[in-house]
């Protein structure tokens, strides 16, 4: 019933749209009022259908409905509420209704605030993208063909071939798949909805470009356009930033930038978006530029749509970490993209001809060209990055089923246009609030030049840098840092409300620093003797046993229990164990690494990577540990470490491929294991605390016993207070194992059960005897492997330096975006 | 034709050459164990052949496994990280490094793991369910 609802209410949405985006034609050809009424309210019931079917999807997701294929695949029963919240944007199939959710929003927005003449084609192309995006989740058959796929199919509609659900199509499975352990994260709460909220307002300028070309008003656009393009580069960076940091705080990517495609994916639209933004500004100051600003506006939107094409086709998903797979949307998705391409560039090139052009060319040496040449290298960075995402495809040129790019292509080419357009965002803000010739251009950036000279050659003597080519970046960021400084000082002197540009380039030379700082001189943390041994494999002197040279460097950092290690002379770092209590995860470990200043002066921390067993994924046999890692956040560097193995990961693995030995019906195994159970006799005295296999055993005190529990004829009875620790860790049992004598025909006899060891199959410790002479006792340990066990973590840990820089640039690059949102929003409303 | 256009002309056929040429070198195409003899960074797609012994060494401080390519090589493969998460899940492998007297010597892996963004195809289905009823 719920089912049919939703998929009533999505259809009706879908027709709604259709309908709409028919209003809005009519409209936008016409100039008839009433259509304009009547789509408004066409659009407003989508968006009321919509928001429905979407309670309903959360509706279904927080009750447990397992017979939708949905429910099923993305949750189970025992999520938190923030993650089966989550879950609604988990899959392909919700992710789309957010995006148009949010795109509704806007739609609302633009009705309210768009004038004539761009009111109605906006409005056109807006509920046109929205009628692509409903078809994906419309789910609607046309004999064999299905349109899109719905969030409200059933188990059975989605796998028909299924034989459990052909004997029985009505099954329903008693817990659903849960929610990828990886996702669980707070982050998956809000990355996602950014990250389309982004997406839904990179819309927003194409529609506008799209409406200047429909009615040949080529210059006003970009006043109401502009907003609202600032507003989705907002988003789609606070989107990446948040990926970003998600990947380098909780997952264990070791960085915060891989390249990978879906990463990609949200970068190239906002440099897009952002080559827009510079056109557009200097077609609203000079009136130059104006086929740049559309052509950007476009291809922003065509580079959203085709890297979802990219993540959601499969086409991907041999070279990407986490691309979905195909949900059969391959020919949607294109005919998506092709349309979006096809009208856009296709009414540009129609109305090519009238488009204003510039008389004069621009001198080099003015704010048009300058701001112009920014927005090209914005662009060819983009393209690079296009082209590289683009391997699966455009590789084919060069070679059958062709591998993606080495990480290198993308630094090797983004690194000198990020140099260039570093350089000419100063010389773009030099010429851009006053005109100068190069003279005067010349004196003005006098001292920045020199300043430029000294932060750098510091730097470069501080940081150590030995590569010429790094010096060169240098010397661009913080020219671009220290330029636009200063321009920002002269403006906030006169009109603050105008610093949004200089603060977004500021934080793009900020930026360019920590990028460099943080990836070129990331350092792993190795004791002295495994970095001797990395240095011999560099010389070529190591061999393995058949006498060829090994070239694998060791990256680890192995530590024993409480045995520290000095670390490069600066960090004394121990092991001090591990616990159990209080996890978020069942079965989580936390492992406690003490960092202290080699030299005993300063301030020491504490480290608590994590380790868990992925749930939706273990079986009983064979258990599936993930990594949480932990990360000190410094000013100068971070320290990022992560559990790459523990003792205790070993045993839980060797318990697990034992037990399902035994399950598989090996009995000998276990017969043989009964014959030779361990026993040890040891003795201990009052307070002292010894090893016994994994644990540490202490034997606190005697204790007391009641007398109703024994026999009338016992004459001594008493109790040792004994705690079993597992060494390493901060759990322990309190074990009270009894020891007493009574009489019986005039005999003395003892009596002392064996008391079991909780967790673990036939052990045990028996109080045996006390030695009256000095207080000790005796205990005879049953079922535990004596052999003393070593405890050790093996971790992965990596300084890098200046993270906090590269966030910094992320910050001050978001606030001056957010400034100029502001100033243009201002302006726009003082219009009206 | 005026100059600044030839400038510009040349300068965008130049560098749409001189990415395409690099781009061209930077990608290579995925191949079995035997071509993979003397090639660096090689890419070879696979399986985990778990019928043989895998894990991590603590002495040598790496992972190693048997993977059989596409045309059915088997070969070892030593990665010199922890085990990466979801390994075993994995129905296809991507090891990238290069390939020394019959041992592979991966620096980079990728696994292709039947995700949460993956249809449940039925096998894993099925044996989903005994675990959990």
């Amino acid at each position: 019933m719920i089912g049919f609802l939703g998929d009533l209410f999505i259809n009706a949405a879908f027709v709604s749209a259709i309908l709409a985006a028919i209003g809005y034609f009519i409209y936008a050809q016409n100039d008839t009022y009433k259509h304009f009424k009547i789509s408004n309210w066409l659009f407003g019931l989508q968006g009321f259908f919509l928001v429905i079917a979407s309670a309903l999807l959360l509706y279904i997701i927080l009750t447990h409905q397992f017979n939708f294929y949905y429910v099923y695949n993305y949750t189970s029963s025992d999520l938190q509420l923030k993650y089966l919240i989550s879950a609604f944007w988990g899959g392909q199939e919700g992710s789309f209704m957010v995006w148009i959710l949010f795109s509704i929003i806007i739609g609302l927005g633009l009705m309210k605030w768009t004038r004539e003449p761009y009111r109605g084609p906006v409005l056109f192309f807006l509920t046109l993208t929205q009628v692509f995006l409903l078809s994906m989740v419309s789910g609607i058959s046309i004999g064999d063909f299905q349109l899109g796929a719905s969030p409200f199919r059933s188990l059975a509609e989605a796998m028909p071939n299924a034989p459990f659900l052909q004997s029985n199509p009505d099954f329903v499975p008693q817990d659903g798949k849960g929610l990828n352990d990886l996702l669980k994260s707070p982050w998956m709460m809000i990355h996602p909805p950014i990250l389309f909220v982004g997406f839904a307002m990179m819309t927003v300028p194409y529609c506008f470009a799209m409406a200047a070309l429909w009615k040949r008003k080529y210059n006003e656009w970009v006043n109401p356009a502009l907003p609202w393009t600032l507003g989705a580069n907002v988003a789609l960076l606070t989107a990446i930033f948040l990926g970003g940091y998600w990947a380098y705080v909780t997952l264990s990517f070791g960085g915060y930038w891989a390249w990978d495609p879906v990463e990609n994916a949200s970068f190239v639209p906002w440099l897009l978006g952002t080559a827009g933004i510079h056109t557009m500004i200097i077609q609203r100051k000079s009136s130059t530029s104006q086929k740049a600003s559309i052509i950007f506006a476009i291809l922003a939107y065509v580079a959203i749509v085709y890297e979802t094409f990219l993540t959601r086709s499969g086409i991907l998903s041999d070279s990407s970490v986490h691309s979905f797979v195909d949900l059969g949307l391959y020919n949607q998705l294109v005919v998506f993209m092709g349309a979006v391409t096809i009208i856009g560039l296709g009414l540009f090139f129609y109305r090519y001809k009238e488009l204003p052009s510039q008389e004069n060319e621009s001198k080099l040496l003015s704010r048009e060209f300058m701001t112009f040449a920014g927005a090209m290298m914005l662009f060819l960075i983009g393209l690079v990055i296009i082209l590289g995402t683009s391997s699966p495809i455009i590789g084919r040129l060069f070679v059958e089923n062709p591998t993606p790019p080495e990480v290198s292509f993308y630094n090797e080419w983004t690194m000198p246009l990020a140099i260039i357009a570093a350089l000419m965002t100063v010389l773009g803000q030099f010429l851009f609030w006053k005109r100068q010739d190069a003279e005067s251009l010349a004196a003005d950036l006098l001292w920045p030049v020199a300043i430029t000279c000294v932060a750098t050659l510091a730097t470069i003597i501080i940081g150590d840098v030995r590569d010429i080519y790094y010096m060169v970046y240098l010397l661009a960021a913080w020219f671009a840092v220290i330029g636009n400084s200063v321009i920002m000082y002269r403006l906030i002197r006169q009109k603050p409300i105008l610093i949004g540009g200089t603060l977004s380039h500021v934080g793009f030379g900020v930026l360019l620093l920590g990028i460099l700082a943080s990836s070129a001189y990331n350092e792993m943390l190795l004791d002295e003797s495994v970095k001797k041994y990395n240095a011999a494999i560099e010389r070529g002197e190591i061999t393995d046993e058949q006498g060829f040279q090994k070239t694998q460097k060791v990256d680890f950092l192995e530590l024993k229990l409480n045995q520290p290690k000095i670390i490069d002379d600066r960090y004394k770092v121990t092991y001090e164990g591990y616990t159990l209590k209080n996890q978020e995860r069942p079965g989580q470990q936390e492992y406690r690494i003490k960092f202290e200043p080699a030299d005993g002066n300063g301030e020491q921390f504490v480290l608590n990577p994590q380790v868990y067993p992925m749930l939706s994924s273990s079986s009983q046999s064979n258990i599936q540990w993930s990594v949480d890692p932990d990360v000190r956040t410094g000013m100068m560097s971070d320290i990022y470490l992560y559990v790459a193995g523990s003792s205790f990961v070993e045993r839980r693995n060797e318990e697990a491929k034992e037990a399902a030995a035994e399950r598989r019906g090996e009995s000998n195994a276990s017969a043989t294991k009964e014959d030779s159970v361990q026993v040890q006799e040891i003795s201990i005295a009052r307070g002292e605390t010894i090893k016994v296999g994994e644990f540490d055993l202490t034997f606190n005190d005697f204790q007391e016993v009641d007398n109703q529990q024994l026999k009338d004829s016992t004459i001594v009875a008493i109790r040792a207070n004994l705690k079993l620790t597992q060494r390493g860790s901060d759990s322990s049992v309190p074990i009270r194992p009894l020891f007493s004598i009574y009489v019986k025909e005039n005999e003395n006899w003892t009596y002392a059960p064996p008391v079991p060891i909780p967790g673990y199959d036939d052990a045990s410790i028996q109080f045996t005897s006390v030695d009256p002479s000095n207080g000790g006792i005796d205990l005879k340990i049953r079922g535990i492997d004596t052999k003393v066990e070593e405890q050790w973590v093996l971790l992965v840990a990596e300084e890098k330096p200046f993270i906090s820089v590269v966030w910094l640039g992320t910050f001050l690059l978001m606030a001056g975006f957010s400034i100029s949102i502001f100033r243009h929003w201002d302006r726009e409303r003082k219009k009206g | 034709m005026k100059p600044k256009l030839i400038i510009g002309i040349i300068a965008i056929v130049g560098f749409t050459s001189l990415l395409m040429y690099n781009f061209g070198n930077s990608i290579s195409t995925y191949v079995n164990f035997e071509q993979a003899a003397g090639m660096e960074g090689a890419h070879v797609v696979g399986q985990w052949d778990d019928s043989q012994e895998y894990g991590f060494s603590m002495e040598t401080k790496q992972f190693s496994f048997y993977m059989e390519d596409e045309d059915g090589n088997v070969r070892r493969v030593v990665y010199p990280k922890p085990k990466p998460n979801n390994f075993e899940e994995a129905d296809q492998l991507v090891v990238i490094g290069e390939m020394k007297n019959d041992v592979f010597y991966a620096n980079d892996m990728l696994m292709k793991c039947p995700s949460k963004y993956n249809n449940a195809d039925e096998a894993e289905f099925k044996r989903a369910m005994p675990s959990k009823s």
